[in-house]
C-alpha cells in the first residue's frame, strides 16, 4: 500500500522506505519559493510556496482558473515567474531545462498531437528525444492502455489522444511524473490503470504531482493534498488524516437555547448556524458525545448527513486553521 | 519464408526535431516542387517560338546603349531569356513565398496548434528545436532551389536554350537565398511574438520592399543610392545569371540571416510561451 511519505516542508526529508530504491535522492523534487506569475487579465499564482517529496503523491487540487495549470506550466518551464524560484531536483527550472527534463514526464492539460502522424510515430519522435524507450516497451505501455498504435492521430478520440498524452509522459518512468488532469476524457477502467500506476511510481520511490477539479480523484491516488483559489495555495493537507476523522452534519430540532447550554465544552461539535426551532452543527470524529449531550433535551427531530469530500476537505481545514 | 512478416510493419520512426520537420512538410514539398517544374516547362516550351520571332530580333538589332536605356528584354539569348521570364521575379518570389510560409509556422505554428507543451516536456532546448527546425527549412528551400536548377538545365538543351550551369547555378543560389533570409525574417517575428499573421504579413511586405527598392533602382538616382539596402538587390540585382557569382553580396545576404536566426533563438527562449 501507500508508503509513509516523508514531510520535507521546513526540515530535511526523513529517510523513506523505498522497497527498490531505484530513484536516485537529493533534492526534493518539485520547490517552489514565494512564485508569483500574475496576467494582465487577471488569473495566475501569488506567493507560491510549496514543496513535494520523494515517493509521494501530490494532488493539487482547485476549480477551472485558479491557477493549477499557471503552476504546472511554470514547473515545465514553459512560462516563467515574475518572482520567486522554480527548483525541481534543486536544479534551476529555466537554466538547467534540459537536465531536468531528463527525469521528467509531462502530460500537459490541454494540448494537441502532430496530425499527420500515427500515435506510433508520435511516441517515436518524443522516444527519440529523450533518448529512450525502445519500441517494445512503448508497445507495452499502448497495450496496457488499450491504445491503437497506427492509425492517424487526427482518427484518434479525445480519450485517444489523451493515452497517447499518458504514454509519452510514464514511458520512460521518470523520478517525476508531472500530470496536468490526467484522466479527463478516459474510461473509468483505464482511469484505474493510470492511478495504479501512479501508486507504484510513488511506491518505488518516485514523485507525482497532479492536478484536479475533483477531490475524490486527488483523495484517490494522493498522499497529500493542495487546495489552490484565486492564485493562492489556502490549504495543504494528508488525506489519510482528514478521511481518518469523519465529518458529519447534524441538524437538531430542539429548543435553541437548551441545545446549545447542553452542548456546552463539546470540543468537536461546532455549531454553524441556527435555524428555526434548532441548529446545524458540524461534527468531527465520533457522534457518541453529541447524542450524549443530547439525551437529556426534548429532541424533535434529528438528521445526520455525511458531507461531500470537498466539503470534509474545507472544514477540515477550517477546523484545523482556526 | 517460415515465419509471417509483420503487416505493413515499418521500422521504429525514431525522427529528431529536423526529420519530423521535414516529414510533416513532405507534401507541401512535393506540390511546390510539382508546381515550379512546371511553370519552369512551360517557360521554356515557348522559348522556340519567342526566339524565333523576328520581333524580338528587332530589339537585339538596337545598339548597346539603347537596349539598356528603355531596359529592353532579351529573347535572343538563353540566359537573357530566363533572366527575364524566370529570374526577374518569378523563381525568386515563388521560393521565398514558400520559405516564408513555412517559416512563420515554425515557432508560433506549435504554439497556436497546441503541441509546443508536449515538445518541449522532452530534454530539448527551445533553441535546439528552433535550430533545427530552421535546418529543416534551409534543406527544403535549398532542394527546391534543386528542382529550379535541375529543371533549366537539363530540360533546357529540348527546347533549344542553352544556359551555363555555373550562371544558372548562381542566380540559383541567389534566390534561394533571398528565400532563406527573408523565411529567417519570418522566423524571428513568430518565435518572438507568437505570432503566424504578424510573421508572414512582415516578412512578405519586406520582401516586396526590398525587390522594389531594387528595381526602382536604376529609374531614380534616389532609390539608386540606398538600393545596397535590398537584399533583393544584394542576393539577385547583378544579374547573376551572366555576371556569376558574387561572394561579397552573397555574404551580405549570409550575415543578415546569421543575425536573424540568432534573434529568432533570443526571442524564442525569453518569452512566456501560449497554452
Amino acid at each position: 500500500m501507500a508508503p509513509a511519505t516523508p514531510t520535507t516542508r521546513a526540515v530535511a526529508p526523513e529517510a523513506t522506505s523505498v522497497p527498490d530504491g531505484s530513484v536516485a535522492r537529493g533534492d526534493p523534487p518539485i520547490s517552489l519559493t514565494g512564485v508569483t506569475k500574475v496576467y494582465r487579465g487577471g488569473g495566475g499564482v501569488r506567493d507560491l510556496s510549496l514543496e513535494v517529496g520523494w515517493g509521494e503523491v501530490f494532488g493539487f487540487l482547485g476549480p477551472n482558473g485558479a491557477g493549477k495549470t499557471t503552476t504546472i506550466r511554470l514547473l515545465l518551464d514553459l512560462i516563467r515567474p515574475q518572482r520567486g524560484a522554480v527548483r525541481l531536483f534543486g536544479l534551476d527550472a529555466r537554466r538547467d531545462a534540459v537536465a531536468i527534463h531528463r527525469r521528467l514526464g509531462y502530460l500537459p492539460g490541454e494540448f494537441a498531437l502532430y496530425e499527420r502522424l500515427t500515435a506510433r510515430e508520435t511516441l517515436a519522435h518524443f522516444a527519440r528525444l529523450r533518448g529512450g524507450p525502445d519500441e517494445a516497451t512503448v508497445e507495452r505501455w499502448a497495450a496496457e492502455f488499450d491504445l491503437e498504435l497506427d492509425r492517424p492521430v487526427r482518427a484518434l478520440s479525445r480519450g485517444n489522444r489523451q493515452k497517447v498524452g499518458l504514454v509519452s509522459a510514464l514511458m520512460n518512468e521518470p523520478d517525476l511524473l508531472v500530470l496536468d488532469e490526467p484522466t479527463v476524457g478516459l474510461d473509468p477502467l483505464v482511469q484505474r490503470t493510470v492511478h495504479q500506476r501512479l501508486r507504484g511510481a510513488a511506491a518505488s520511490g518516485r514523485t507525482v504531482f497532479l492536478s484536479s477539479h475533483v477531490l475524490s480523484e486527488a483523495a484517490e491516488v494522493a498522499d497529500r493534498v493542495g487546495l489552490i483559489k484565486e492564485g493562492r495555495l489556502v490549504a495543504i493537507e494528508r488525506v489519510a488524516e482528514f478521511r481518518a476523522r469523519p465529518v458529519h452534519e447534524v441538524e437538531v430540532r430542539a429548543d435553541p437555547a437548551a441545545a446549545l447550554d447542553a452542548l456546552g465544552d463539546l470540543k468537536d461539535v461546532t455549531v454553524r448556524e441556527r435555524i428555526e426551532g434548532g441548529l446545524r452543527l458540524e461534527v468531527v470524529g465520533s457522534l457518541n458525545p453529541l447524542v450524549a449531550a443530547l439525551a437529556a433535551l426534548d429532541v424533535v427531530d434529528l438528521s445526520v448527513r455525511e458531507p461531500s469530500l470537498e466539503d470534509v476537505f474545507l472544514s477540515y481545514y477550517d477546523g484545523s486553521a482556526r | 519464408m517460415t515465419a509471417p512478416r509483420a503487416r505493413g510493419r515499418r521500422p521504429w520512426p525514431r525522427r529528431g526535431v529536423f526529420a519530423r520537420s521535414l516529414r510533416e512538410e513532405r507534401r507541401g514539398l512535393v506540390g511546390w516542387s510539382v508546381g515550379i517544374a512546371t511553370y519552369c516547362v512551360v517557360v521554356l516550351s515557348v522559348y522556340p517560338t519567342i526566339h524565333n520571332n523576328p520581333f524580338a530580333k528587332i530589339f537585339q538589332a538596337f545598339p548597346e546603349v539603347l537596349r539598356r536605356l528603355f531596359n529592353l528584354p532579351d529573347f535572343i539569348t538563353g540566359p537573357g531569356y530566363l533572366g527575364t521570364e524566370v529570374f526577374s521575379v518569378i523563381a525568386p518570389m515563388l521560393l521565398a513565398l514558400f520559405a516564408i510560409l513555412w517559416a512563420s509556422d515554425l515557432a508560433a505554428g506549435e504554439e497556436d496548434r497546441g503541441t509546443v507543451d508536449l515538445l518541449l516536456a522532452n530534454p530539448v532546448s527551445r533553441g535546439r528545436v528552433v535550430l533545427e527546425k530552421w535546418a529543416a527549412l534551409a534543406v527544403g528551400t535549398l532542394w527546391l532551389g534543386a528542382v529550379l536548377e535541375a529543371t533549366l538545365g537539363l530540360l533546357g538543351p529540348v527546347f533549344s536554350l542553352s544556359v551555363g550551369w555555373a550562371g544558372l547555378s548562381a542566380a540559383v543560389v541567389g534566390s534561394t537565398a533571398f528565400a532563406l533570409a527573408f523565411a529567417t525574417l519570418a522566423l524571428a517575428v513568430g518565435a518572438s511574438s507568437g505570432s503566424r499573421g504578424l510573421a508572414r504579413g512582415v516578412a512578405t511586405a519586406l520582401a516586396v520592399a526590398s525587390y522594389l527598392l531594387s528595381a526602382l533602382a536604376p529609374l531614380a538616382s534616389a532609390f539608386g543610392r540606398v538600393a545596397w539596402l535590398s537584399l533583393w538587390d544584394q542576393a539577385l540585382g547583378h544579374q547573376p545569371l551572366t555576371t556569376g557569382l558574387r561572394l561579397g553580396n552573397l555574404s551580405v545576404v549570409a550575415v543578415v540571416t546569421v543575425v536573424l536566426l540568432s534573434v529568432s533563438l533570443w526571442g524564442y527562449d525569453r518569452r512566456d510561451l501560449a497554452t
